[in-house]
């Protein structure tokens, strides 16, 4: 029963009921708060478990109105998700019949990997996701993901040719484009110019040679600990994958279509390379750059710090770490394409990847939005967003766009950045289902072959026995 | 004292006569509590059903396919349980979770122990002592792992500063392939607040007039260790090993903290068995395999359990049961 302004309360005959003395515990008000219990729990249950329903259901209605609701899940954190806002501000405002959300969920790779499937499997999966881990591969092989061939005509039939090479090789599996990078990393050489100059280095190395020497002259020690050093092959978890398109050997096959880098000239002779460094303390190395980067709360790490002489790196050293954690170092460094045993400039092709989940409600619209911000027919915004997360753009045509040659003429250390983006040297792994666990064992295989666990040739038949599960 | 049966029973005989209508009214109050019961636990029963029993029984299907998490499972046979065998990464994270338990095991029971034993004595301050020694197992596990690698770190951490000035040598810790085993171990003995704690409390159980007997015939505090502290709180024992033997069997969070943010384990010299599967599952989503993998696990720490369990018989003393 109600009262007047709407809230229960008891009725008189109630109230009485009671108070019988004949209701305690074994009574009937006992059996209803089982009931309501149990009541409770199959509700709270069932609630639980169509939690994803709801949104279904705010779907299904807000369909009834001409805008077209996407859901964005990514795994950013502060100033990316900043950024990232910034850019579904832009589209929401340009794009009248399409509302984007974006969903974040700040975490690691595996967790936001395992969150995606949880909310495949559910049936209520977000229409674009966030992928930075190599799973592209495995979700292609089990149809988890959507191939997006079918979007390439009309006005998007010239998107595979607007990207950058590396880009499109990146996303394909079995002919078919499933990623479309938002952003692109690019690897190259950073120099501390006036450390170079300390330990009497006065050109760049040409070639690897030179490299080896000329980094091996910059290691200094006190009490055993590490003052300053030349390069290490495996700090910032730069592990074997980072090299291999400056050795040749970033896609290593036999003829059964099998992983085969034991056997490959070019990655023999890059683990051989990367155990020319076994001189040097592997947990030495390791503790310096934990003391100065993550453990101290910051963006830093060795070279970032001073330290190092040379670091192998993507823009976002530059253009956001070392202007926070270390702005004595600005304009006493820069970057060039990393001396390997190929031809010169090449990088390896890497980035931040969209996807479209299998379940995803809109995939046209979806598509249209991953491209939008990839820059297609968006350059101009596209390339005034790039700078400030120090990114490589997606595909050639963003980095003409004014606010990006700004940037570029402010900063000409970024140079060193874009000519490897076209060159023919520059690979990306050939996509396959099983690449997130070639690249761990490519991590582990570097580390153990840097701690003398494993011989060159040791690790490389690791790699070859893990990828090949 | 004499006890007249027929008056005893004489009440009864009667009842027989009349007791059908009765013993009904008994089983339906029986059935009415028994539902009431189920209802009151269903709440729990559903939790369980839901939570446990039904992933545990999904689990050893799934292991027995090929199931990536989204996509149809397809039923493989033994392939996966094969599988394991055949993966030297499996071999790898049984020894590392082995060496962790049998080292961790014992130490943590004994240094635990110990830490009661003294914190048991009549000694000024004593409250304020407890708390100091329980206050580390109340850190958040990820800010303990921070804070150990940071004191640890061979480069500039506090520990190696002290042994270098001692003029003793100073280990890579969690940088080192051979100490990064022992640098978890010794992470994990810096919680051991809770374990002693309960030890405490069955130190404080014992009876202190078996002291003062011991005592009076002549036993010194070894032997009062020995003969009456030990045996009388063996049942704690137990169940704290049971308890320490499960979370090093499952031994997970610490080694994930550190290795995912690359402050340590060196290569796989510290990848647990439950860090594996949760990579095998999550990073390159073979669930299958990862079932497989779990299955394992439930059946070997089954075993342990039931040794354990076997062996208490032996070591472990019940007064209630010697009565």
């Amino acid at each position: 029963m109600k009262d007047q302004e709407g809230h229960e309360s008891y009725a008189p005959g109630r109230t009485s009921r009671r108070r019988s003395p004949r209701l305690g515990w074994n009574g009937h008000f006992t059996s209803r708060i089982a009931v309501a219990l149990a009541a409770v729990t199959v509700v709270g249950t069932v609630g639980l478990g169509t939690a994803g329903g709801g949104t279904a259901g705010a779907v299904s209605s807000t369909a009834r109105t001409p805008v077209i609701n996407l859901t964005w899940m990514t795994m950013w954190s502060g100033a990316t998700l900043t950024l990232l806002n910034k850019m579904v501000t832009q589209f929401n405002k340009t794009h009248p019949g399409i509302h984007v959300t974006e969903t974040n969920i700040p975490s690691v790779a595996t967790t936001s990997t395992a969150k995606l499937l949880s909310t495949i499997a559910a049936g209520d999966p977000p229409d674009i996701f966030t992928e930075w881990w190599p799973e592209i591969g495995s979700f292609a092989a089990d149809g988890d993901i959507v191939n997006m061939n079918k979007f390439l005509t009309g006005p998007y039939a010239g998107f595979k040719k607007w990207e950058y090479p590396v880009a499109v090789q990146a996303a394909t599996y079995k002919g078919g484009l499933y990623a479309v990078p938002m952003s692109l990393n690019s690897w190259a050489l950073y120099y501390n110019t006036p450390l170079l100059a300390e330990f009497g280095i006065k050109s760049l190395p040409k070639t690897l040679a030179q490299f080896d020497a000329d980094q091996a002259k910059m290691w200094t020690f006190s009490s055993g600990r590490i003052v300053t050093m030349g390069f290490y092959p495996d700090t910032d978890g730069n592990g074997f994958q980072f090299y291999t398109s400056f050795f040749g050997a970033t896609n290593c096959f036999n003829k059964a279509g099998k992983y085969d880098f034991a056997s490959c000239p070019g990655a023999q002779a890059e683990m051989k390379w990367i155990a020319s460094f076994d001189k040097y303390s592997y947990a030495q190395v390791m503790a310096l750059q934990t003391d100065l980067g993550f453990v101290a709360g910051g963006q830093t790490d060795i070279f970032t710090n001073g330290k190092s002489g040379f670091e192998l790196s993507g823009p976002w050293v530059g253009a956001e770490n070392i202007p926070v954690s270390n702005p004595d170092l600005e304009g006493h460094f820069g970057v060039e394409a990393f001396p390997g045993i190929e031809p010169k400039p090449s990088t390896l092709g890497q980035g931040n990847f969209n996807i479209i989940p299998k379940g995803s409600k809109h995939v046209a619209q979806a598509f249209e939005f991953i491209s939008w911000l990839a820059g297609y027919h968006n350059e101009s915004f596209v390339g005034s967003i790039d700078p400030a997360g120090g990114w490589v753009p997606a595909g050639p045509s963003v980095t003409k766009a004014p606010a990006y040659q700004t940037w570029l003429k402010q900063n000409s250390w970024l140079k060193g950045f874009l000519p490897q983006m076209t060159s023919p040297y520059t690979q990306a792994p050939l996509l396959t289902p099983t690449q997130a666990q070639l690249f761990t064992a490519e991590n582990t295989a570097t580390a153990d072959v840097l701690q003398k666990i494993m011989t060159p040739a040791q690790a490389l038949k690791y790699i070859d026995q893990q990828a090949n599960g | 004292m004499q006890v007249d049966v027929q008056a005893n029973e004489s009440p009864v005989a009667p009842m027989t006569v009349a007791s059908a209508p009765r013993k009904n009214s008994l089983r339906s109050s029986r059935r009415r509590a028994l539902r009431l019961g189920l209802l009151f636990v269903s709440p729990w029963i559903a939790g369980f059903l839901l939570f446990f029993t039904y992933p545990f029984f999904a689990t050893i299907y799934y292991s027995f396919t090929d199931f990536n998490g989204v996509g149809a499972a397809h039923w493989i046979g033994f392939a996966n349980y094969v599988n394991l065998f055949r993966d030297p990464l499996f071999k790898t994270s049984i020894f590392n979770t082995f060496y962790y338990t049998a080292i961790e095991l014992p130490l943590s029971t004994v240094a635990a122990l110990g830490l009661a034993l003294l914190l048991n004595m009549n000694a000024r301050g004593r409250a304020v002592y407890r708390t100091i020694f329980y206050i580390p197992s109340i850190v958040p596990i990820v800010a303990s792992c921070m804070i150990f690698v940071w004191l640890f770190n061979p480069a500039a951490g506090i520990v190696n500063d002290l042994l270098i000035d001692a003029h003793m040598p100073s280990p890579d810790w969690f940088f080192s392939v051979a100490w990064s085993k022992p640098s978890f171990i010794l992470l994990g003995l810096w919680g051991l607040g809770q374990p002693m704690v309960i030890y405490l409390a069955g130190l404080q159980a014992v009876p202190r007039d078996m002291y003062e007997v011991a005592a009076l015939d002549g036993a010194g505090p070894w032997q009062r260790l020995r003969y009456i502290t030990l045996p009388m709180i063996s049942p704690v024992i137990f169940f704290n090993a049971i308890l320490q033997l499960v979370l090093c069997i499952a031994y997970f969070t610490p080694a994930q903290v550190i290795e995912s943010a690359d402050i340590g384990g060196p290569g796989t010299s510290t990848m647990f068995y439950v860090q594996y599967l949760y990579e095998q599952a999550f990073l390159f989503l073979k669930l299958g395999y990862s079932s497989a993998m779990a299955f394992f696990l439930f059946v070997m720490s089954a075993v342990i359990m039931v040794l354990l369990f076997r062996s208490s018989s032996r070591w472990v003393y019940y007064a209630s049961e010697q009565q």
